[in-house]
């Protein structure tokens, strides 16, 4: 089986505080792998950790069989941060643009696909507007549009749906899911419980630690719920921590 | 309006200052730094100034007293040796060059027949001198011309008033830089240079910072763009910005006040180029020590206080206690302004302004590796 990420023994420490420790993670190519856990769990250092955003106490970490960093990485990964991460100055069409332009296109290259992205996030009659004038919901989508621009093979959404409408939380899941038809592998965090059931895999995690990780339809049914959020204070529990 | 929530809000306010330790400190230590800085560099006398004395007065011999009495001597003696530092040559040229070369502010060449003929014009009030004292001096800095001017003229008084003459002793000034240099003339560079300090720092201070908190850093750092591609395109950007400020600036100052531009305008501008990189770089630099916008604003005034009163923007160097040259020596304005004034007030080109280039260039590439190396070891 193809692994895309395969992260052992990692470990972050702050001074004395461990933000993360002893977290082993797998992501199988094609698959959406969600990482779920309340605020302050571990979820982001873990993901700016395997981007290569954050150099880890100890550990290892391999992205599409690369050791992390690399820098042949920065073509085939792309990554959406918890914050918007815009140019807010700039307009929709800039935003975008500048990103195409980072990785290499030129010209008609970034016309067609930033077409394609305002399509598919559905903001064609936004492109001239300055972002700062966009709604958040809005501005996610834009981000969304930056971190898609060179097809990355892996795509990392670190919380992309804090903040966003229930309706728009839907939408995303929509472009996740067609994301993940044309072959893009996903690692997504989050703390909305609810909508990880749409991933093919989860993890749970809590105090910087990976406390159980399967298939949502596995979890209910070993831990005899109906939300994930049952089964995670049930794996909570059981790991000590309640 | 009731006050408990007047209070409530002021309350808020004052803890959301004093949790700052850095706002804090900069609310109390900017001002103290800033009249301490102000009080010993403007008001204070200027000293040290470089003269060279051409004495070719040949004196007049009392056989009373067997010795060679010489006015020119006199006046050297009274003059305040804490603010000229007279040097002597006795070739005119050698010491008109030494001035042009910026070595010195100013010659003074006293004639033959100087102590000859003022006492034959305390026994005769109706002779006239035929050969007067001749100050030759560098206008372009003009609080320095001015300071040799007002010593000078001092210590003639002086002489004249013990040794009983009556009437004042002529005097022909005779600028080698700036015959009409008026004080527009020298602030243009001063001022120029520090707007175009002042404000990429703090743009490029204020951009940084929020690439930083938006977010938008961690996205460029998983791109393929390198840290160096990074400083690289805000130098590009900020130095046409730069150009085109000072552009603008120097094209106001000449067509409303017509200022002196004796040298090539274009290496003015190579000047301004060089101040921007090494400015741009500093802000990235600084940049990494503020966490929000707000402390970033908070460090800009000290930071351009102390180049507006150190940098000799429009207070010479001259002027400042020897104590706080090292920290004058180390900012880049100090060199950009002294270049740009060369080369707009003296007409030197880059074969006298070298070591201000070299400065700006040494500045560039170790604020350029330094903001480079900060990028590389920061964490998202």
């Amino acid at each position: 089986m193809e692994y895309f990420v395969q992260a052992a023994s990692l470990i972050k420490k702050y001074g004395k505080f461990n933000a993360v420790h002893n977290f082993n993670l797998k992501i199988r190519a094609g698959e959406i792998y969600g990482l779920l856990g309340p605020n302050g769990a571990g979820k982001t250092t873990a993901i700016k950790m395997i981007c290569g955003l954050l150099t880890p106490t100890a550990g290892e970490i391999y992205v599409l069989g690369k050791r992390v960093p690399d820098g042949i990485l920065a073509r085939l990964v792309g990554y959406m941060p918890q914050e918007t991460a815009l140019y807010l100055g700039l307009t929709v069409h800039q935003n975008i643009a500048f990103f195409g332009e980072i990785y290499g296109y030129r010209g008609q290259e970034i016309e067609t696909r930033e077409r394609a992205l305002l399509k598919f996030i559905d903001l064609e009659k936004f492109a001239d507007e300055l972002v700062i004038n966009l709604s958040g919901g809005m501005k996610h989508r834009v981000s969304l549009a930056c971190a898609l621009f060179h097809e990355p093979k892996l795509l990392f959404l670190d919380e992309p749906t804090v903040g966003v409408d229930p309706e728009l939380r839907v939408s995303f899941w929509n472009y996740f899911d067609e994301l993940k038809k044309n072959g893009t592998t996903i690692l997504i965090t989050t703390h909305y419980m609810d909508e990880a059931r749409r991933c093919d895999r989860i993890g749970f995690m809590r105090n910087g630690a990976l406390i159980a990780e399967g298939v949502p339809a596995e979890l209910l049914s070993y831990t005899n719920t109906d939300s994930l959020e049952d089964a995670f204070l049930i794996f909570a529990k059981q790991d000590g921590a309640l | 309006m009731k006050l408990y929530r007047a209070l409530a809000v002021g309350k808020r306010v004052f803890r959301d200052v004093i949790n700052d330790r850095r706002t804090l400190l900069l609310i109390f230590v900017t001002p103290i730094i800033s009249i301490l800085l102000f009080g010993y560099t403007f008001g204070t006398e200027i000293k040290n100034v470089n003269v060279i004395v051409v004495n070719e007065d040949k004196g007049v011999f009392n056989p009373q007293l067997n010795v060679t009495d010489s006015i020119s001597d006199k006046i050297i003696a009274n003059v305040n040796p804490q603010t000229l530092k007279i040097d002597y040559t006795n070739n005119v040229s050698d010491a008109v060059n030494k001035v042009q070369n910026g070595h010195a502010y100013g010659v003074i060449q006293f004639p033959s027949d100087l102590t000859s003929e003022v006492y034959a014009k305390a026994q005769n009030s109706s002779y006239t001198e035929k050969a007067p004292i001749t100050v030759m001096l560098d206008m372009s800095n003009t609080e320095v011309a001015r300071s040799i001017s007002s010593r000078f003229n001092d210590a003639v008084s002086k002489t004249v008033d013990s040794i009983g003459v009556s009437s004042a002793l002529p005097v022909n000034n005779d600028p080698i830089y700036g015959n009409n240099f008026k004080l527009i003339d020298f602030s243009v560079p001063g001022i120029t240079t520090f707007a175009v300090f002042a404000i990429t720092l703090e743009l490029t201070l204020v951009s940084f910072v929020n690439e930083r908190t938006s977010g938008t850093l961690q996205r460029l750092f998983i791109s393929p763009l390198k840290e160096s591609e990074i400083v690289a395109g805000y130098a590009m950007a900020f130095c046409t910005i730069g150009t085109a400020q000072a552009t603008l600036i120097l094209a106001v100052a000449i067509a409303a006040f017509h200022i002196t531009v004796a040298g090539n305008i274009f290496i003015a501008l190579g000047v301004i180029i060089l101040l921007v990189v090494a400015s741009q770089s500093l802000g990235i630099l600084i940049s990494s020590v503020a966490k929000r916008e707000l402390q970033v604003i908070q460090f800009i005034p000290p930071l351009t206080l102390v180049a507006f009163l150190l940098g000799g923007i429009i207070w010479p160097l001259e002027a400042i206690p020897s104590w706080l040259l090292p920290i004058s020596y180390v900012l880049p304005p100090t060199y950009a302004v002294h270049g740009l004034r060369s080369v707009l007030l003296k007409g030197w080109g880059l074969d006298k302004i070298w070591l201000d280039i070299l400065a700006l260039a040494l500045f560039e590439v170790v604020f350029l590796v330094l903001a480079m190396w900060e990028l590389k070891r920061w964490e998202a």
